[in-house]
Order: C-alpha cells, then sequence, then structure tokens
C-alpha cells in the first residue's frame, strides 16, 4: 500500500467571478521511502497539491477540495482540522523555496529547532532540545552548531540556512518530506550541495519525497518516479529513467528541450501554449 | 472615478460613511433652510422654553436660553466642515510641496526641511494649537490658522517618505535619462504616485481637524459664543450634567457621527486605493 | 562600539536638534502675540512704570535674537521665568502640576497597550471574518470622537447613572498623603495607606479609560494591518506547514516581528496624549498640568504657556526616544548589527 495516495483530487478557488478550476482530478502515489516528484511550470498546480497534502489550504474558505488524499491510510480531507495540524510537523514537513525567508527573522534558529522538536515531544527540556538540535546539525554537517543555534537567521549565509531547514525537516523523523522548489532562491552551487546532502538525508532515513519542481534537470538526479503536470492535469508519469528515454507527451518534451544545461538554472522557457499539451495523460507503469 | 465608487459602494460600512459624509454635507449646507429653528444659530433667547429635554417640538431638547440644539447642531456643522476643509486646502498643498521637494532633490534642502518637519511633529498636535490660540485671539479664522500651521507637516512627510521612494524607481530615471526636468519629474511623474495616499489621508484628516478644532472650541480657544459649535456646546452642557444631559451628548454624537462617516469612508478608500496604512 | 550604543548617540543627537528647533518655534509663537506681552499680561490698570519695568525683565527691547539668546540661557539654567498667574517660578508650578498629568497618561498608555494590541491580534487572526469586522468597527468608533466626549459619555454611564467611580479629582478628600513624588499611586503607597492607594486608583480608572479610547483603536487598527502583512510571509506559512497551533502563530510568530513597525505609531498615539489629557483633566477637574495650561493660556501667561508646552515637547522627545531604544532591542537585526544602521 502507498503511503500517499491521490486520486481524482480537484480543486477550485471560489472567488467574486464564480469558480476557478485550479486541478482537475489527480491521481498520484508514493510509497513507503520513495523519492517522487512533481514538475510543472508555475501555476500549474502543483504548489496547491502539496498544500493539501499538508491539510494547509482545506483552512483556506475559498477553497473547494474533492476526491481523496489518503496518507498513511487515512483520508486527509475527512479529518478535522485539529488532526490535520497533529500530522504536521510530526508525519510529514515540508522545505519551502528560499530557506533564509522561511525562518522567523526574529527567533534563534535555536528556539525554532525547540519548537519543531517539540511538536513530536511537547514536554522536551530546552537542554534537551538543544542537545539534539546539535547532533541533527552535526548530521547536516554543519560546523559549530553551537553558534548557528544561538544566531538569527539572517546572520547565516542562505546555504546555511538550507541546511537547518533541511535538518529541522527531519527532526522528527517524517514518513513524508514535501519540498516545494527548494533552494531555486539559492546559488546553483549551493542548491546542487543541499540537494545532494538532503538526498543522502532522506536514503538514509527512508523518508518518502514529493519534490515539486518546475526543473526536470533537477529531478532527474533526484527523483524515483516522475509526474509531469499541465494546467491542473498529469499528463506523463513513469520512472525517471523510462520518462527521460521516452517521453511521450507533447508537453514533457517541451520541457525537456528546455532543460538548461547546467543544472538548475533558471526557469526553462517552454513554449507558449500547444494543442499538443492538452493531449490525454501518457502513463509508462511503476518502476516497483 | 466611477469604478471606484462602484468598488467603494459594495462594502457596507463605506457605503455608511459615504451616507453619513453626503448627508452631514447637504444638512451643513441647507442649514438655513432645514433647521426648524434657523434663528437659533445666534444670540438668541426664549427664556420660557429654556433646558428642555428632547421632544416632538425640540427633537433634541433646548439649551439654557431655549435654543433648539437640533438647529444648533445642523449650524455647527456648518463651522466644522468649513473648518475642516479650509485647513485642508491650505494645509496640503504647502505639505505636498515641501514634501515633494524634500523627497525629490534631496541633499542639504531634503536635510533642512525634514529637520523643520521633525520640529513640528515634535510637539502633540493640539499642544501645538492650544499654544498658537494662547496667545492669538480666539477667533474662526484664527483657529483656521493655528490647525493648519500644525497640520501641514503630516502631509510633508507623507508625500516626502512617498517621493523618497519613487526618486530611484526605473520611471523617473528613465524620464531623467531622456532630459526631463526636475519640475516635470516631480509633478508629473512622482506626485501622481503620491495622490491615493494624499486622497486617503485627506479623507480621514477632514474628521481629525473636526476632532481638532472642537477640541480647541471645547477648551474655550476657538470659536466664541454665541456662534453654535460642537466643541464649545459640550463645554457649556458638561456643568449641568446629569440632569440636563441633552446639552452635552447631542453635540458630543453629533462630533462622533460626523466624524465616524469620514473615517468609514477614508478606511473604505484606503482598501480600494490600495494605500499602506 | 555596540549597533545599540551608537543609536542611542544617534538619536539622542537628532533630539538635541530638534529640541533647538522647539525652542525657537515656541519662541515664534510666544512673539506672534499680538500687542506688547508686557501690557497683556499686567492687565489694563498697570502702570507705564510698571509697564517698563516687565519690559526690561522680559527683555522686550532688545533685538528678536537677543531676545532668544536670553531665552536659551534661562530655560539651560533650569529658569523658565515667572508665572503671572501663579506668582511663582513657572518650573516650580510645573513640578507641581506635571506628575498627576503623567500619572493619567501612564495608566492611559498602558491601557492603550493593553487592550489594543490584543485587539489587533485578535483582528487579524480572525481576518476577512466577523471579529475582524468588529474590531474594525469599534476602532473606528474610537477614533471617532474627541477625548472630551468619551470622558462626558463615560463619566455619564459610570459615574451618574451606575456611580461605580468618583466624578472628580484625583483622591478623596479624607486623605491627606505627603507629597514625595507627586505620584499619587507611588505616594499612598510610600505612605503604608492602602486605603488611600485604592482611591487614587480609583479616581485615576475613568479619566485614563477615557484618555486611552482613541488610543486603543490606532493600536488595533496599526497591529491589525502589520500583522496581516507578516501573515503573507512565508515563515508564517512555514510555522502553519509545521503544525505550530494557530493561537501560538498569532501571539508570538505572526506578533513579534509586527511589532516592530507598529511601536513607533504607539509611541507617537502615546505622546498625542499629553495633548488630549487637556480634555479629560478639564472634564474630570483633574489638577494636572493640562489644567495649569489652560488657565495661563486664558490669562496669556507667556512664561508659563512657553515653560508648559517646552516640557511637553521634552517629554515627548524623551517618549521617542525610549521607543526607538525599545525596537532597538526587540529588533535583533538592530541588536546584533556592528554598524548600528536601522
Amino acid at each position: 500500500m502507498s503511503l500517499l495516495h491521490i486520486k481524482d483530487l480537484r480543486l477550485g478557488f471560489k472567488t467574486l467571478a464564480g469558480q476557478v478550476d485550479v486541478l482537475h482530478g489527480i491521481d498520484l502515489d508514493i510509497a513507503a521511502g520513495e523519492k517522487i516528484a512533481l514538475v510543472g511550470e508555475s501555476g500549474s498546480g502543483k504548489s496547491v497539491t502539496a498544500r493539501i497534502v499538508l491539510g494547509l489550504l482545506q483552512e483556506t474558505r475559498t477553497a473547494r477540495i474533492n476526491g481523496t488524499v489518503q496518507f498513511d491510510g487515512q483520508d486527509i480531507n475527512s479529518m478535522s482540522a485539529r488532526d490535520r495540524a497533529t500530522l504536521r510537523g510530526t508525519e510529514m514537513s515540508i522545505i519551502f523555496q528560499d530557506p533564509t525567508s522561511s525562518l522567523n527573522p526574529m527567533f534563534t534558529i535555536g528556539n525554532q529547532f525547540t519548537e519543531v522538536l517539540r511538536r513530536r515531544d511537547p514536554k522536551l527540556s530546552k537542554a534537551d532540545s538543544h542537545v539534539r538540535a546539535t547532533t541533527l546539525l552535526d548530521e547536516v554537517a554543519i560546523p559549530d552548531p553551537a553558534r548557528v543555534l544561538r544566531a538569527y537567521p539572517f546572520q547565516l549565509s542562505g546555504g546555511m540556512n538550507q541546511r537547518v531547514m533541511i535538518a529541522m525537516a527531519l527532526a522528527n523523523k517524517p514518513k513524508l518530506l514535501l519540498a516545494d522548489e527548494p533552494g531555486t532562491a539559492l546559488d546553483v552551487s549551493v542548491q546542487a550541495q543541499t540537494l545532494t546532502l538532503m538526498r543522502d538525508m532522506v536514503v538514509q532515513n527512508g523518508t518518502s519525497v514529493l519534490f515539486i519542481s518546475h526543473n526536470l534537470g533537477v529531478v532527474r538526479e533526484f527523483a524515483d518516479r516522475i509526474y509531469v503536470i499541465y494546467r491542473g492535469n498529469i499528463v506523463e508519469d513513469g520512472p525517471t529513467d523510462a520518462l527521460f528515454a521516452n517521453p511521450q507527451h507533447a508537453y514533457t518534451r517541451a520541457l525537456m528541450s528546455a532543460v538548461p544545461r547546467i543544472t538548475g538554472v533558471g526557469i526553462p522557457e517552454v513554449p507558449e501554449v500547444s494543442d499538443d499539451f492538452l493531449a490525454p495523460r501518457i502513463s509508462h507503469g511503476d518502476a516497483l | 472615478m466611477i469604478r471606484t465608487l462602484r468598488i467603494l459602494a459594495a462594502n457596507p460600512l463605506s457605503l455608511l460613511g459615504l451616507t453619513l459624509v453626503i448627508l452631514i454635507t447637504l444638512a451643513a449646507i441647507f442649514a438655513p433652510w432645514i433647521a426648524p429653528f434657523p434663528t437659533h444659530n445666534g444670540a438668541v433667547v426664549d427664556f420660557l422654553n429654556n433646558n428642555r429635554p428632547p421632544s416632538s417640538h425640540n427633537w433634541m431638547g433646548t439649551d439654557l436660553v431655549g435654543r433648539d440644539i437640533f438647529s444648533r447642531i445642523l449650524f455647527a456643522y456648518q463651522i466644522s466642515l468649513t473648518l475642516g476643509v479650509v485647513v485642508l486646502a491650505i494645509a496640503v498643498p504647502i505639505g505636498t510641496m515641501i514634501g515633494l521637494l524634500a523627497g525629490y532633490i534631496g541633499g542639504w534642502l531634503e536635510m533642512v526641511l525634514m529637520r523643520i518637519v521633525d520640529v513640528f511633529l515634535s510637539i502633540p498636535p493640539l499642544v501645538l494649537a492650544i499654544a498658537m490660540m494662547g496667545v492669538l485671539e480666539p477667533t474662526l479664522t484664527n483657529a483656521m490658522l493655528a490647525v493648519t500651521a500644525m497640520w501641514w507637516p503630516w502631509y510633508a512627510r507623507l508625500v516626502y517618505s512617498i517621493a523618497r521612494g519613487e526618486r530611484e524607481e526605473g520611471y523617473v530615471l528613465a524620464a531623467e535619462v531622456i532630459g526631463a526636468g526636475a519640475g516635470h519629474i516631480a509633478f508629473r511623474e512622482i506626485l501622481p504616485n503620491c495622490l491615493p495616499a494624499i486622497i486617503t489621508k485627506m479623507t480621514l484628516d477632514m474628521g481629525f481637524v473636526i476632532i481638532i478644532a472642537s477640541s480647541l472650541s471645547f477648551l474655550g480657544l476657538g470659536v466664541q459664543p454665541p456662534t453654535a459649535d460642537l466643541g464649545s456646546m459640550v463645554a457649556e452642557g458638561a456643568r449641568y450634567l446629569p440632569d440636563s444631559w441633552w446639552l452635552t451628548v447631542f453635540p458630543g454624537l453629533a462630533i462622533l457621527v460626523a466624524v465616524f462617516g469620514f473615517n468609514l469612508l477614508g478606511d473604505g478608500l484606503r482598501d480600494v486605493l490600495g494605500v499602506d496604512e | 562600539m555596540s549597533g545599540f550604543l551608537r543609536l542611542l548617540l544617534n538619536r539622542l543627537g537628532i533630539s538635541l536638534i530638534v529640541l533647538v528647533g522647539v525652542s525657537m518655534l515656541i519662541f515664534a509663537i510666544a512673539r506672534i502675540i499680538p500687542g506688547d506681552p508686557a501690557r497683556i499680561a499686567l492687565g489694563p490698570n498697570a502702570n507705564a512704570e510698571q509697564i517698563a519695568k516687565l519690559r526690561a525683565e522680559m527683555h522686550l527691547d532688545a533685538s528678536l535674537p537677543v531676545q532668544y539668546g536670553h531665552f536659551v540661557v534661562d530655560v539651560l539654567r533650569g529658569d523658565l521665568g515667572t508665572s503671572l498667574y501663579t506668582n511663582r517660578p513657572v518650573t516650580q508650578d510645573i513640578a507641581q502640576f506635571l506628575p498627576a498629568t503623567l500619572e493619567l497618561v501612564f495608566l492611559a498608555g498602558f491601557i492603550m497597550v493593553a487592550v489594543g494590541l490584543p485587539l489587533g491580534i485578535l483582528a487579524a487572526h480572525y481576518r476577512g471574518r466577523w471579529q475582524d469586522h468588529l474590531v474594525r468597527v469599534i476602532a473606528l468608533l474610537t477614533v471617532s470622537a474627541p477625548a472630551f466626549v468619551w470622558a462626558v459619555i463615560l463619566m455619564l454611564l459610570f459615574a451618574f447613572y451606575l456611580p461605580l467611580f468618583p466624578i472628580a479629582g484625583r483622591i478623596s478628600d479624607i486623605y491627606d498623603i505627603e507629597r514625595t513624588t507627586g505620584f499619587l499611586t507611588i505616594d499612598t503607597l510610600l505612605a503604608g495607606n492602602w486605603t488611600a492607594f485604592g482611591s487614587a486608583v480609583h479616581h485615576l480608572i475613568l479619566p485614563a479609560i477615557a484618555l486611552s479610547l482613541s488610543g486603543i483603536g490606532q493600536a488595533a487598527r496599526l497591529t491589525r494591518a502589520n500583522m496581516v502583512e507578516t501573515y503573507d510571509k512565508p515563515y508564517i506559512e512555514m510555522a502553519q506547514a509545521y503544525g505550530f497551533f494557530p493561537s501560538r502563530i498569532a501571539r508570538s510568530y505572526a506578533f513579534k516581528p509586527s511589532l516592530i513597525p507598529s511601536l513607533t505609531i504607539i509611541g507617537l498615539d502615546f505622546a498625542a496624549m499629553l495633548g488630549n489629557a487637556f480634555l479629560v483633566e478639564a472634564v474630570f477637574a483633574w489638577p494636572g498640568l493640562s489644567r495649569y495650561g489652560v488657565a495661563v493660556i486664558l490669562r496669556k501667561d507667556l512664561n508659563a504657556i512657553m515653560g508648559t508646552v517646552l516640557i511637553i515637547a521634552i517629554t515627548f522627545l524623551i517618549v521617542n526616544i525610549i521607543v526607538d531604544l525599545m525596537i532597538a532591542f526587540l529588533n535583533p537585526r538592530i541588536r546584533y548589527s556592528t554598524r548600528g544602521t536601522s
């Protein structure tokens, strides 16, 4: 059974001008320990999918969500808001685009780490959390963890903050890690380093990953399987090797031809719109 | 303009504000015709009917010399609104000019002008006006003068902060590159970007000027009796609390309603025009 | 040098420049008085000799810059002249009346922060819902009437109709408290007289609420606006994504970063209370600086007017410096900056 099972997920936003549909029936599965990428251009619906899995969009009153989102056998959509919040930060966590602005500028890294660790272990003392945080920062190869714990985010480099984010995201041994364009705001070389680190860490912990990106090049080195999303529909999916060897869908091919040579540079240029992009979904079958 | 009004009217609170402002403005303009006792604005006495509680004859009661309070409130609105319009009509252009100069030209001019503005802003507005009225004779003209003198620095600072930000914007640099004059850039390029903030602040400030002006006359430093003024009416009546409550409560509520109207409208405008708080 | 100390010196320097400007402004206001200040001060019955003597005392025959010089030298010596109203040194009058006003303004400022900030947090937490709209209407209402209207309404409701609070004064007449600090709440405690302390607090509450109301509305609106902006920041989404309790996010994660931009304006509102105290003191017969100020203004008592305005401006500047330092202390960016830029 898969850890995350998404079936016919639909999302619309209620606006003054009527309902705007964003997702038109998404199917997506992630097995335990599997690293999945969801690739598409901005506005394709990939980020909202992550926010539905986290149960954040369910709190937005204008969002209309239908379909099945099963995490570890439980249906996220039919849960109470409180139960969804219980899963966040414990069973699943997320890494955002810009690590420095994802950390609160008014609190030290140590304080924010304590908050995160207390999600799993509410009675954790400050001293104990300090010890655990030091170990965790050590694992992500941060030199002098004690100094970093005392620091505020703006005193650290972007790469350092990204390592902190990775350590925090995996601190409570979540089953699922969502990564929403992680490190896109960083330098290319720093981004590549931290992605390698993230991959090593999730493999070591056996964490499942839903990696969201606009960049097939970045995804190729990271994911076991890829889903390509276009305008709220999955247009092609399959094992990374199979998909790269034989891209079938017109949109996937367009994305691929736009992959920059150096990993992770800029946003690929995709041809404006083509009727072929709306062609039906192509599945390469499961890798497992 | 029409579009702005339509969006504004979609919000019930803004609509209420707009309605209040229109009603009060009309009431002030047509006070001599709609007031039940048009002569009660001045030094009229009617001791047979003095200090009467609200009735069908005098909706808000009568004051100590028998004048109809409702009529006097309508006339008092004339004074308050005139004062607000005059003060803003003088203070806003002066403040805007100084803010534009300091913000766009910069250099030592910016330094000197903004320090002067700081000086004015470092005395609580009401205290400055009270001090000025303390040495001047308490008349309507002097009250306008005192309130204007304390009002322009707020616009100078508002326009200055926007202009300073715009100075570095691409469109200003572009205009400089093609050789546009400083005056053209300041008035044609930067000023339009300040207008939403200025208009919003002016609407909110109509209420605030009414508050300050009525505060001055409440302390006996503004418009003098027998001319009807909301602040002095409250001050006169306050000595007869709680028995003759209508002497103070109705003029007090009249201030509240008018200022509330301008605040609701200004608040709505702020949202529609996208001005930061 | 630490950023903090550098900031303090910087603010003190700016305040000093502003203070010089304020002294010029006050001097200028005092000189726009129409007619002869000495004649006005002495009244219609004064003879030529008395007027000449007072003109000499006030240096009125010298040129304006020289007059200003005398004014500054006197102020620096701590001499604000003699009040023509009380016939005492103005400094002595101010020392007597200022504590009553400060006591009122401090409590009002405390109420403003203690009520206004939570209201703002509440509105931001429930942004777009009925709680938010309710706070918006309440906040707009409180800023829509001058303090004297609120004073009259509160007095009518809670002193006359529901006699919960006294109508006027600072303390019940039955207590004779030795004035050490001039702050009755402190003096009664120094005297160890708890019932007198209770009476002083009892007298203080209603005027302080009247004075604080418009500040509460301002503080609530400002806090809400800044917090709503903060709620759009990635670190708030991050906090939500990690399942932190919404109430904790509101009170801590979103509130703290929003407090800094709010504080400056709250400092200004606090200072504005020094002006609004004139109105509240008039209604509640509160024997403070403002009542003194109105009395001396009505008598065209120039020395006392200038002294009062100067003291209020200085208090205002001190409040602003304190607010700037609080911001520096609260904001780690300033606390840890070595360059001391804000």
